[in-house]
């Protein structure tokens, strides 16, 4: 074959490609028409433009593709393409925005978390020196005490409300405290551990127990510990330091402790 | 002298698209890249629609590759590379907004605290 055939055939082919391949495909305009109202609603969006003027411009370059080609007889399949590349960028570019968006409102609501857990440190050192020595015999069951857990400290039933897994003010001053100790030696943890008294169900006692852990967990965190060095147990009426048979027997039973860690982080076992 | 011929009809070949379409093996890599990524940050076809949609149009597009289908091979790996990207935009706008939500979380209860302190 000489070289002159060779060419005119591939034209030929070609030409009968064109003609018979490709149909002309009937969603083309629906397609051009949504990725254009797509495209309209980000490019007239102020923040799509600050935050994704890239997506912008990629959905809007598809798009002119598609809309040249659509001039195009027998080109409907392309048209359909890059209508939905088009689309595609119009969706990214608002979900980048939406991400932009949410890193500017995170970055406020930290500074207003910043100002309102130094308030509330503040408010619980006023409160502290209000309270004065009276209190003091009050916070009495708080102890600390090595066991073989490591180093143990209670807080006793008279820092909650019978039946109630939220603080009372008068835990302010062992709380500062550990958050103190806390800060003070930044490799240490802690796990937090509820415990009830007899009265009442199983299922009531493990959640009140685990509740009040939790609580005091809270506010550790509230007050600038990261909570990834605080674990929370309830063990529910489980391990009495009394017997139960008492009221001063189940007050001291009710009660939340604080194990904390050697000074490497390392914890003991969990009961 | 006698390629001359050859050559120019090669360049119509070449210009005319469709017919002679090169194989799409960066746009395959780069939709390969787009998945691995979609998954990376926790996309999971069960939950992200687009994302199973992305990974059917790789398996076409790699389907297209072996009968040298290279246009349509292109297109659905185009396609897919962009669900892919989306799927994966999705999941990090989700996590920006449960990231908000903690944060809103924390700042209620600390409110309430505040509270609390100044009502004993």
């Amino acid at each position: 074959m000489s070289p002159m055939i060779r060419g005119l055939s591939c034209i030929v082919l070609l030409g009968s490609a064109a003609l018979g391949g490709c149909a002309s495909h009937p969603n083309g305009e629906q397609a051009l028409q949504q990725a254009g109202s797509d495209f309209q609603k980000v490019k007239e969006d102020a923040n799509v433009l600050r935050f994704a003027p890239k997506d912008v411009i990629r959905a809007g370059e598809s798009l002119a593709r598609a809309d040249r080609l659509s001039s195009y007889w027998g080109s409907g399949a392309d048209v359909v393409h890059y209508a939905y590349l088009s689309q595609r960028y119009s969706a990214i570019a608002r979900e980048h925005t939406e991400q932009a968006l949410n890193q500017e409102r995170g970055a406020k609501l930290e500074l207003e978390r910043q100002r309102l857990q130094l308030a509330l440190r503040e408010s619980k050192l006023i409160s502290v020196q209000q309270q004065g020595k009276w209190l003091e015999e009050q916070i009495a069951s708080l102890a600390t005490t090595q066991t073989d857990r490591g180093l143990v400290m209670t807080l006793g039933d008279v820092l909650f409300d019978t039946g109630e897994a939220e603080l009372k003010n008068s835990a302010n001053r062992t709380v500062l405290k550990i958050v103190q100790f806390l800060q003070l030696n930044p490799k240490r943890i802690v796990r937090i551990e509820g415990y009830a008294d007899s009265t009442g169900g199983e299922q009531e006692n493990l959640q009140l127990s685990h509740d009040r852990a939790q609580s005091v967990a809270d506010v550790l965190v509230d007050l600038g510990i990261d909570e990834k060095r605080i674990q929370v147990e309830g063990y529910g009426d489980q391990y009495p330091v009394e017997a139960n048979a008492s009221e001063r027997g189940r007050a001291q039973n009710r009660r939340v402790e604080i194990v904390f860690s050697d000074a490497k982080g390392q914890l003991g076992a969990a009961r | 002298m006698t390629f001359r011929p050859f050559l120019a009809a090669l360049a119509v070949v070449a210009l005319a698209g469709c017919a002679a379409d090169p194989a799409p093996n960066e746009q395959i890599r780069l939709t390969q890249q787009a998945l691995e990524q979609a998954n990376a940050v926790g996309a999971n076809p069960d939950e992200s629609p687009e994302l199973k949609l992305a990974e059917g149009k790789l398996t076409q597009a790699q389907a297209d590759m072996a009968d040298r289908s290279y246009k349509d091979a292109r297109m659905q790996a185009e396609q897919a590379e962009l669900d892919a990207r989306l799927a994966e935009a999705q999941v990090l706008t989700r996590k920006s907004q449960e990231q908000l939500n903690v944060l809103n979380t924390r700042i209620t209860r600390l409110r309430k605290q505040l509270q609390l302190g100044e009502a004993q």
